[in-house]
C-alpha cells in the first residue's frame, strides 16, 4: 500500500495556484475546450439578462475553475503516487477578467477500504475579494 | 496530425438546438468520436496554467508509473465538447454551468480515439431557473471508461 497515506491527516490544507484570468486567457480556454458560448467572448450579449441574472460582461468559464482546482489536486496528488477520482463544482458567483481566484482543499476523512485507501476533501475557490467563487468536494486514492 | 474543423459561432444552429421544454431525461444524445491530440492536450494545459511533466516531458512520462504522455484528468473538459455535434443543446448560446461532478478512472492519452454517450438525465425548475442535466462517459478505442461525469446547466430563456 501506498505508504503517503499514513500522512494525510483530517484538517491537512491545500493551496492551489492562484489564476488570474483576462480576455485573452478566456479566448484562449474558448480556443482550447471548444466551448465558444457567447457569454464568454461576446460584450454586446453580455448586457443583455439572463433570467434573473445580469452579468454586464463577459465572464470566464465555470469549466476554467474546474481545471484550476483540478491542477491543485493532481499537483498535490502526483509526488505521492496518489490519484484524483471524483471531483463535484457548484459555481458561486461568476469570475470574470481581471480577477484572481485561488483554490484550497481541505482534507476531512480518510477511510481504507479491502482493496485500498482515500480521502475526500473539502474544496473552494476565493477571488481577490474573499468572495467564495466555487465550492466542491474531491475523492483522492492512494493506491498500493 | 491535423486538428480537425470545429463550429466556433453558437449561433449556427441554434433554431435547430432543443430549448428546456423539449429537453427528454432519459433521451440519448448523438455524440461523435474524437481522436485527442497531444497538441490538443497541451493546448488545454497551458490555458489553465498546468505544465506537469506527465503532460509535456516524454522522457518523464515513460520513466513514471503512467508509462507515457497522459492528459490531466479535466480533459474530458474538452472532449465534452469535441465529442457533441454542432446543433446538440449544450451548445446553446447563454447555456450557464451550475455545477459538474465527475469520476475519474484511467487517463486519456494522446491517439486516444474518445467514445462518448451521453443522454439527458434530469430537468427541473429551481428558484425560476429551468435546469437541465446531462449525464456523460467517456471511453477510449478500448472500450475502457476514462471518466464519467454530470453537469448541471441553467438553460437560456
Amino acid at each position: 500500500m501506498n505508504s503517503a497515506f499514513e500522512a494525510v491527516k483530517t484538517g491537512q490544507s491545500i493551496d492551489g495556484t492562484p489564476f488570474s484570468p483576462t480576455r485573452e486567457s478566456i479566448r484562449d480556454f474558448c480556443e482550447a475546450s471548444l466551448d465558444y458560448n457567447p457569454l464568454h467572448l461576446d460584450d454586446n450579449y453580455m448586457q443583455g439578462n439572463f433570467g434573473k441574472t445580469h452579468f454586464g460582461g463577459i465572464i470566464m468559464h465555470g469549466m476554467n475553475n474546474f481545471g484550476v482546482i483540478a491542477k491543485m489536486l493532481t499537483d498535490w496528488l502526483y509526488p505521492q503516487g496518489g490519484v484524483q477520482r471524483r471531483l463535484e463544482t457548484r459555481w458561486k458567483i461568476p469570475v470574470k477578467p481581471g480577477d484572481t481566484i485561488t483554490p484550497r482543499a481541505t482534507v476531512t476523512a480518510t477511510r481504507k477500504t479491502e482493496k485500498s485507501q482515500w480521502a475526500t476533501l473539502d474544496v473552494q475557490v476565493t477571488n481577490q475579494r474573499g468572495e467564495v467563487v466555487a465550492v466542491g468536494e474531491a475523492m483522492v486514492e492512494f493506491p498500493g | 496530425m491535423t486538428e480537425p474543423t470545429f463550429e466556433t459561432d453558437f449561433w449556427k444552429d441554434a433554431q435547430a438546438r432543443k430549448i428546456w421544454d423539449d429537453i427528454v431525461p432519459g433521451q440519448p444524445r448523438k455524440t461523435i468520436p474524437y481522436t485527442l491530440t497531444l497538441e490538443a492536450i497541451q493546448k488545454y494545459c497551458r490555458v489553465v496554467g498546468d505544465l506537469h511533466p506527465l503532460y509535456f516531458d516524454e522522457e518523464y512520462a515513460r520513466n513514471s508509473p503512467y508509462r507515457g504522455l497522459i492528459a490531466p484528468p479535466a480533459i474530458h473538459i474538452l472532449l465534452m465538447f469535441a465529442c457533441t455535434p454542432a446543433d446538440d443543446w449544450m451548445r446553446s448560446p447563454g447555456t450557464v454551468n451550475a455545477g459538474q461532478s465527475w469520476s475519474y478512472n484511467i487517463p486519456a492519452r494522446p491517439g486516444d480515439v474518445i467514445r462518448l454517450q451521453a443522454r439527458a438525465l434530469d430537468k427541473f425548475i429551481k428558484k425560476d431557473r429551468l435546469f437541465a442535466v446531462h449525464d456523460n462517459v467517456f471511453f477510449n478505442q478500448r472500450d475502457e471508461v476514462i471518466c464519467s461525469g454530470r453537469g448541471w446547466t441553467i438553460r437560456p430563456v
